[in-house]
């Protein structure tokens, strides 16, 4: 039976593998949001890789269901220990696991950062400014919209307003509820994108059919996840994909330089991957818990981390959920659930006593979520569960997305506690400062207030954390930082950092475009650089320029089409 | 399950019998089985037909929390042989260790937290009421978990000293709400249209049904009156964080 990726697209078969005597150019820690785009231009480009993935390789027939319950395995479930004045909730909440990472559970929104993320400590002399600046990034972002490819507005006005490859959805009765109450305030919005959601069919790929069951895997293939977006032509290019292959160690040489990866295969087995260079693209708890627990003669603190940086200024973004009880059905389990949004209070405003903002934007729990969400914010219990429950069609959901700043207290360290290979599994710590407690009261009052205008008879919320970023941060002062603005990290030559865990600040986007946007120019730097990243330790640090022959098929246009 | 709470066995109070609970009559999710892709229906199939045997918590211990699951999810309208397996549900995750990815720092493990929390509400039973949890009254029973529920243990129990209330009242309800809430019954009660792979669904506005779904119907539900986990309009409890991953938002 041929190994299916939705409805109408394979797995090319055979998949090349290499033996265990094999030294690859790049062994990539991780087959995520980050990781898939980076293995697949780097077998385009003719290099020999290998990429290591701790979960399963999903047949999305066979092994995905339109099921709440029944989706558990797409989540990172091995024990994290979470702690800190607020606690983060992990697991289903922001990581996974198998091929495609966290793009096969996302909500798909792909905003853009705006243009300010990237200065945040020059332009509010809070948290940190990027190496790059928006402009670095502007055609990855171009680029990565056409492949994935994004469906949304021809204008989106905020931050740098552009426009998108695929034309918006229609609106579900959430996104109604979102633009309804905007526009009853004065405040814009947009339907129907950004998402990384097809609204019309694209090669093999066919459009959504509005079910609702994103967070579990789109079966349809409609939803954009490196599993079927860019995977497919890594494997077409040389690449193997190795999964339930959990990477526990890298190994140093005598000479400063990694020389591969020790893993545990499927039978508990150890082994290891020899390769000329490393990227570890495991989001922002694994990524620093592998480069922790890596530590040897030399870097007794952990790989890279010299600095004392590694593992600190973890974020994770305010996700409030503002839920409003209307007289009329909504039916909120229909069409995705990211299909508005507003980011008119994303940027700093003077005139209130924070830095920063919040975007706003739709969120369609199914019933599980949703009960879990009534038993925070209404304390539903008993008789009281059952009835609240019996009104499931009569409710919207509406999403906070707050930008918490980096602080060096949130941070992942190893725990006392082991995980099943016997390797310390992460302390994840996280605390709330002055700035984002502002942000967050103020953010959701202005969302119960969206709500109200939108016609709720009844409003409330429940607090809550989305995304993680952070924590093996890049930046162009290695005293400060783990990585340079091309994810090398600044003390190990051919080692390098590539995933969400290197963002210096998160915005009020969601990370996913980003990180992809990230990865794609992570590769084409390392593409220039070719075999000298392999035994030279010089550090250039020029762009390298943007390559548009590495884009999978179907998937080079000659720019976005946006109107204005 | 017990339906021993009609009427309530201390201040009476009367339901109903309904074959489906819920503002949707003659709605059934498993009706539309075949047009569900064959994993999917497996899934499902298999959750409405193979319960698992209790195999985590000892006798005395499921007992228990049978009583404690009948009023924290009751489901004594539901008509016999509709019931909704939960503490099986439960049961079979502490047993196979099926973790949600995360553990609170001042929490002990999933498994330690019900054993501790079973010792506890059985010695505040006594201690209150000078019964065993299982025998109290509906009434005396909720006032137990209303307890717990506040975060208020009343009354007070050394346990709650090394694990916090509200977090293993948290954990309970995640469970709970999850084996109820995925079972297909629930979802003809609530209206929920279900898996919806190859068919998809086409009316996204104004809450109109498919052709499949039926209309809400609404009549005034009855719970009973005198129970204490009505919804309360200053319900809201105190805000600590969000529950286990929900994976249901952005
Ligand atoms: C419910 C939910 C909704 C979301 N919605 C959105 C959204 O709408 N828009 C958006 O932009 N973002 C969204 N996100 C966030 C997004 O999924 C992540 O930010 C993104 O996937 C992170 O990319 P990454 O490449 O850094 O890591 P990941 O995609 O998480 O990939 C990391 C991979 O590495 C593997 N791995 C880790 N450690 C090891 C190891 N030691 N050995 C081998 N493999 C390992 C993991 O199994 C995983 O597959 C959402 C997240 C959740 C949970
Ligand atoms: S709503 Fe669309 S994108 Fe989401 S799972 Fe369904 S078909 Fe896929």
């Amino acid at each position: 039976m041929s190994h299916r990726l939705g409805p109408m697209q394979t797995l090319p078969s055979p998949m090349r593998r290499f033996e265990e005597s094999d030294i690859v150019d790049y062994c990539i820690v991780g087959v995520g949001s980050a990781g898939g785009v980076l293995v697949q231009r780097l077998a385009r480009a003719g290099f020999r890789v290998v990429a290591l993935e701790a979960g399963h390789f999903w047949d999305t027939e066979k092994d995905w269901v339109s099921d709440e319950k029944g989706s558990h395995e797409l989540y990172w479930n091995d024990l994290r220990i979470t702690g800190g004045t607020h606690p983060l909730a992990l697991g289903a909440n922001n990581s996974g696991k198998g091929v495609g990472g966290g793009s096969v559970h996302w909500a798909a929104f792909v905003p853009r950062f705006h243009p300010s993320d990237f200065r945040v400590y020059s332009e509010d002399g809070v948290g940190a400014n990027w190496p790059i600046s928006y402009w670095d990034l502007k055609p990855y972002y171009e680029l990565l919209e056409r492949e994935i490819p994004v469906a949304g507005p021809a204008w989106f006005p905020w931050g740098d307003p552009h426009g998108h490859p695929y034309g918006p959805h229609p609106l579900g009765g959430v996104g109604d509820v979102l633009v309804r109450g905007c526009s009853n305030l004065g405040i814009r919005s947009v339907a129907g994108g950004p998402v990384a959601i097809l609204s019309a069919s694209h090669g093999d790929r066919p459009h959504c059919i509005y079910r609702g069951f994103c967070l579990q895997g789109c079966k349809v293939g409609a939803k954009a996840s490196t599993l079927i977006t860019h995977v497919p032509d890594a494997i077409s290019h040389g690449a193997e994909i190795r999964a339930y292959a959990m990477a526990s160690r890298i190994s140093l040489r005598d000479d400063g330089r990694v020389n591969g990866v020790v893993y545990f295969d499927r039978e508990g087995k150890e082994r290891f991957q020899r390769a000329r260079a490393v990227i570890v693209s495991g989001y922002a708890i694994e990524t620093p818990r592998l480069l922790l627990n890596s530590a040897c003669p030399g870097h007794c603190n952990g790989l890279a981390n010299s600095s004392g940086t590694l593992g600190k200024y973890l974020m994770a973004q305010a996700g409030n959920v503002v839920a409003g009880r209307f007289d009329e059905l909504i039916r909120l389990y229909k069409a995705p659930p990211a299909h508005a949004l507003s980011e008119e209070f994303y940027e700093t405003d003077p005139g209130r006593d924070f830095a920063r903002g919040f975007a706003v934007q739709t969120v369609g729990p199914l019933p599980v979520a949703f009960a879990k969400q009534m038993v925070a914010a209404m304390g539903a219990w008993g008789w009281g569960m059952r009835q609240v429950m019996m009104d499931y069609n009569h409710w919207a959901t509406l999403g906070v997305l707050g930008e918490i700043l980096p602080w060096e207290d949130n941070r992942v360290e190893l725990a006392e506690e082991k995980d099943q290979h016997g390797l310390p599994v992460a302390k994840v710590m996280f605390n709330l400062h002055d700035n984002d407690k502002k942000l967050i009261e103020f953010g959701k009052n202005k969302v119960m207030e969206i709500m109200a205008a939108a016609g709720a008879t009844q409003v409330v919320q429940e607090s809550r954390f989305a995304h993680l970023v952070g924590a093996s941060r890049m930046g162009s002062d290695p005293s400060t930082s783990v990585v340079d603005k091309f994810g090398r990290t600044h003390d190990i030559p051919n080692l390098f950092v590539c995933d969400g865990s290197i963002l210096p600040t998160q915005g009020s986007a969601n990370p996913g475009l980003t990180i992809q946007a990230l990865a794609a120019r992570t590769a084409d730097y390392l593409i220039k650089q070719g075999e000298t990243i392999f035994y030279s330790n010089r550090r250039d640090l020029n762009e390298p320029g943007i390559r548009y022959d590495l884009s999978p098929p179907y998937t080079r246009f000659k720019g976005n089409p946006r109107i204005a | 399950m017990t339906r021993k709470s009609f009427p309530f066995r201390a201040s009476g109070g009367e339901l109903k019998d309904l074959k489906q609970p819920g503002y949707y009559e003659g709605y059934s999710s498993m009706a539309q089985k075949k047009n569900w892709d064959e994993a999917t229906q497996k899934t499902v199939t298999d959750r409405v037909e193979k319960v698992s045997g209790i195999r985590f918590f000892s006798e005395k211990e499921a007992a228990l929390f049978v009583a404690v699951i009948d009023r924290v999810m009751p489901q004594d309208d539901r008509a016999e042989g509709r019931t909704i397996p939960i503490l099986p549900a439960l049961d079979e995750r502490l047993d196979k260790n099926s973790l949600n990815g995360f553990r609170y720092e001042d929490m002990p493990p999933d498994q330690e937290a019900y054993r501790l929390a079973a010792k506890a509400i059985e010695e505040m039973a006594q201690e209150r009421f000078g019964e065993s949890f299982p025998l109290l009254t509906v009434h005396r029973q909720e006032l137990i978990l209303k307890s717990l529920h506040d975060g208020k243990p009343d009354p007070d129990n050394a346990v709650w000293q090394k694990m916090p209330v509200h977090r293993f009242w948290a954990m309970l309800m995640e469970d709970c709400v999850t084996a109820y809430y995925s079972h297909p019954w629930a979802w003809d009660e609530i209206g929920f249209g279900g898996p919806a792979y190859p068919r998809g669904y086409m009316r996204l506005e104004n809450g109109l049904p498919e052709p499949w779904e039926k209309d809400e119907q609404r009549y005034e539900w009855n719970a009973p009156v005198d129970s204490v986990s009505q919804p309360d309009e200053e319900g809201a409890p105190p805000e600590h964080g969000s529950l286990h991953g929900h994976g249901g938002s952005h």
